[in-house]
This record gives structure tokens, C-alpha cells and sequence, in this order.
């Protein structure tokens, strides 16, 4: 972590509203989430542009010693019968330990990220990450994933409701279809942001690199 | 298709299953949010979607109690000393000029436990034998004992109506897959505010056939009904 962290970083035009909500966010009490940047999903969805975004995201956040979380889905022998219907139906999940499972190599996540395997969409599920995060004093989360209405929203939604200040960036985020992912997001939006807000990684970027 | 292979198309993992392995949740369904003089209608917005679910919720709700099922309401709501409400999705809601928490036009206070806007429309009221999980969140599995009294009864599937589709109702279908229960949502018993949000959430929820649940709709919660074993 460098000497000098800075306590305030600007505030994000984001829809809907200027986000954070109070203004308050900085490199030591954000997190960014890298969500399913695996081989396999990767490939599946034909990500390459929303990796690369979300490789610059990394970089810029780990030269302010931010908290990154990296998560990886994949399923195990021990799956529920719907987890392995979801399978069966089409949906590629990869197994634990398999080529497609890895995360991409090009995320360069630095030495203290916080890995996070799980076998559903919703990265808090069954896990100490909401406890890790708090026991960090983080308060705001950057969230970036494949896919928009799997990992992104289902997260997204979950910290939502634990009270965490949430950005969805866009084009670090694809779905399985683009209809999916404009859905997602604008449903993210509604109601002044039922879930949080959307922003692009333009505007992430340049407050990061503001500090 | 016949009656019993109806009723076994209902749940995605197959069935006749035993009733007593089921419930019907019925989410959010209170005045705030679909009865006239309530939150949503307060702030002038359109209440004629989320209302035009109660009279199919009262037929679901009719044909559970009459084959037995558990049924379970959801309320959002919080402590009058708001000690459970964050501070963002307080603000977030005080932009549209009355706040969760806030008195608004008749003093009640709005999305708080215990006003008049929080209780359940006097068209669904629970009966005192069903279960009633009070929510502070948007999942009816957050912050409360829904997984835990699910467990304890032995119920894994769920038929899930309720309030509004894009918000409550889908965190809720998540959530349930998360926990590894079957989940059922009837698509003539859900609605959100607005249209577009409420079709392109029944669009993803469908895609790859349904990856979180099923989707169906009463006659076919009927037909698995008939067919069900006790």
C-alpha cells in the first residue's frame, strides 16, 4: 500500500445520481469487484473488450493499494440438483480446477486480493466476504463481472441489500445477450437507483488517477 | 398434455411431489406499495400494475390454503427507530420527496412497522396459522429466518407472487436458488411499477430455461396442485 492514501476521491457522474450517495469514497474504504474474469466465461461471451477495461481497472486500483476481489464460479461434485440442472440446461459453468475455471491471467490481481470461489451467481453466498470487507472499513464498492444479469446483478443485489454503496460499470460488465445487459442495468437504475448506480470506466478511471 | 403431466412440468426438477414440501410466498403485497392512498400512490405514481395481481394472488392463495400448503407473506418494512435502514437507501428514496421513514399525507409513516401503509392489503390478510417474515431488505432470505423456518418444516420448493417483479420478487428467486431451493414463479401473480422492467426481468429469469427457477402461471399451479400427493 503506498505512504500516501487518499481520503477523498471525486464524486463519479453516474446514473442516477452522482455517486457515492454522500460523496464519501476513497481508495481505503472502496473495493473493487472482479467478478467471473475466468478463462471460460471470458471465452463464452466473447469478453475480451469488458477484460481489458476491467485489467485497466485493476491496475489503477492496485497502484492505490484499493482492496480488490477477484471471484471465480465453478461448480463441484457436490452441487445442488438445480446447480447441475442449470448445467444441463446450457448454462456454462465451469468445474473447480479446470482450464476454464482459472482466472484470466491478464488481470494482474496484485498479492493481497481477495479470492472468492463460489458455485452460485452471488458473490456474498456462503462465505465470509461481507465480514472481511467490514472488518477492511469498506463501505463502497466498484462492481465489474461476466455476466451482467448473473454475477454483476445477483452481487450487486446482495450488497445492496447488506448496505453497500454499489457502482455497476458498464463496460466492464457484458451479458448474454446486450438486451440482457441494458435490462440489468436499467433495473439497477430505477426507483433513483434501487440497487445503485451505473457509470462508465472512463469516469472510474479518471477519478482514480485524480489521486 | 394430461392433467399429471402438467403437473409435472410445473417444477423444473420434476415432480408429483408431496404438498407438504411446498410453500406460496407471497411477496410485499402492502398498501404502501399497491393500495391507493400508499407510498407508491402518494408519490403519484401508477399503482394499476402492482393491483392487478391481487385478485390472481387471492385465487393462488385460495387453492394453497385449500390443498394445505404453507403460505408465506413478506413485509418490507422497518424499526420505527429505523436502526435497520441504511443510510443510501434512505436518501435514495427522500429524492422522490417522501422517504422511507418519512410521515407522509396521512401521518402514518412510510415503509415503518406497525403503520397503517406497512400492513398487508385487507384483500390478502394472513390467517394466523401462516407464516409472516418482515424484511428489511429487498430478499425475503436477508436479515431474516425465511432459510431457517424453510429448513425446519422440510419445504424445498417454492411457488413464489407477489410485489414488484424487478425488485423483491427477483432478489427473492436469486436468493432461493442460492439456498438450493426449488423456486416457482407464476408470472400472472407478479408486476412491477413499470412494464419494460417487469417483461425484461421475465426475460432474463426464462433464459436458458429458467436458470434460477421456473416460470408457470395459475392453471398450471392448479394442475400441480390436483396432482400433488398429500
Amino acid at each position: 500500500m503506498p505512504d500516501h492514501v487518499p481520503y477523498r476521491l471525486p464524486a463519479l457522474a453516474a446514473q442516477p445520481y452522482a455517486w457515492p450517495f454522500d460523496g464519501r469514497w476513497s481508495a481505503a474504504d472502496t473495493a473493487l469487484l472482479i467478478l467471473g474474469f475466468q478463462t471460460g466465461p471470458v471465452q463464452a461471451l466473447s469478453a475480451e473488450a469488458e477484460l481489458a477495461v476491467a485489467c485497466r481497472l485493476v491496475e489503477a486500483a492496485a497502484g492505490l493499494g484499493m482492496t480488490i476481489v477477484a471471484v471465480r464460479r465453478g461448480h463441484t461434485d457436490q452441487e445442488s440438483p438445480i446447480a447441475r440442472r442449470r448445467r444441463d440446461l446450457g448454462d456454462p459453468i465451469p468445474a473447480q480446477g479446470s482450464a476454464g475455471w482459472a482466472l484470466d491471467a491478464r488481470l494482474a490481481l496484485p498479492p493481497a486480493a481477495i479470492l472468492i470461489d463460489i458455485a452460485g451467481d452471488n458473490a456474498f453466498f456462503g462465505n465470509d466476504l461481507e465480514e472481511r470487507l467490514r472488518a477492511r472499513g469498506i463501505r463502497n464498492l466498484l462492481v465489474t463481472g461476466l455476466p451482467t444479469e448473473g454475477l454483476v446483478h445477483a452481487t450487486q443485489r446482495a450488497a445492496n441489500d447488506m448496505g453497500f454503496e454499489c457502482l455497476a460499470i458498464a463496460d466492464a460488465c457484458k451479458g448474454t445477450s446486450p438486451a440482457r445487459h441494458a435490462a440489468q442495468l436499467r433495473i439497477t437504475t430505477f426507483g433513483n437507483g434501487l440497487f445503485g448506480t451505473v457509470a462508465s470506466a472512463a469516469e472510474v478511471l479518471s477519478a482514480l488517477h485524480f489521486a | 398434455m394430461d392433467t399429471r403431466a402438467k403437473a409435472e412440468a410445473f417444477w423444473p426438477l420434476g415432480g408429483p411431489i408431496s404438498r407438504t414440501r411446498m410453500a406460496l410466498v407471497i411477496i410485499d403485497m402492502q398498501v404502501d406499495f399497491c393500495a391507493p392512498g400508499g407510498w407508491v400512490d402518494q408519490l403519484g405514481e401508477d399503482v394499476s400494475n402492482t393491483r392487478s395481481v391481487i385478485a390472481p394472488i387471492r385465487e393462488a392463495l385460495s387453492a394453497a390454503r385449500a390443498a394445505g400448503l404453507l403460505v408465506i407473506h413478506t413485509r418490507e418494512g422497518h424499526r420505527p427507530d429505523l436502526s435497520d435502514l441504511h443510510p443510501n437507501k434512505q436518501w435514495r428514496t427522500r429524492v422522490h420527496g417522501l422517504g422511507i421513514g418519512d410521515a407522509g399525507r396521512d401521518g402514518g409513516r412510510i415503509l415503518v412497522q406497525g403503520e397503517p401503509g406497512w400492513q398487508i392489503i385487507p384483500e390478502l390478510a394472513p390467517e394466523d396459522n401462516e407464516l409472516v417474515i418482515d424484511k428489511p431488505g429487498k430478499s425475503s432470505f436477508h436479515r431474516t429466518q425465511l432459510a431457517a423456518e424453510l429448513a425446519r418444516r422440510g419445504i424445498d420448493r417454492l411457488v413464489i407472487t407477489g410485489v414488484t417483479s424487478d425488485c423483491c420478487v427477483q432478489s427473492t428467486l436469486r436468493d432461493g436458488y442460492e439456498h438450493g431451493l426449488e423456486c416457482v414463479l407464476l408470472e400472472d401473480c407478479t408486476a412491477a411499477v413499470e412494464s419494460p422492467n417487469h417483461e425484461a426481468t421475465l426475460e432474463i429469469l426464462k433464459a436458458y430455461g429458467g436458470r434460477w427457477g421456473g416460470v408457470a402461471d395459475l392453471p398450471r399451479f392448479h394442475a400441480m396442485l390436483e396432482a400433488a400427493d398429500a
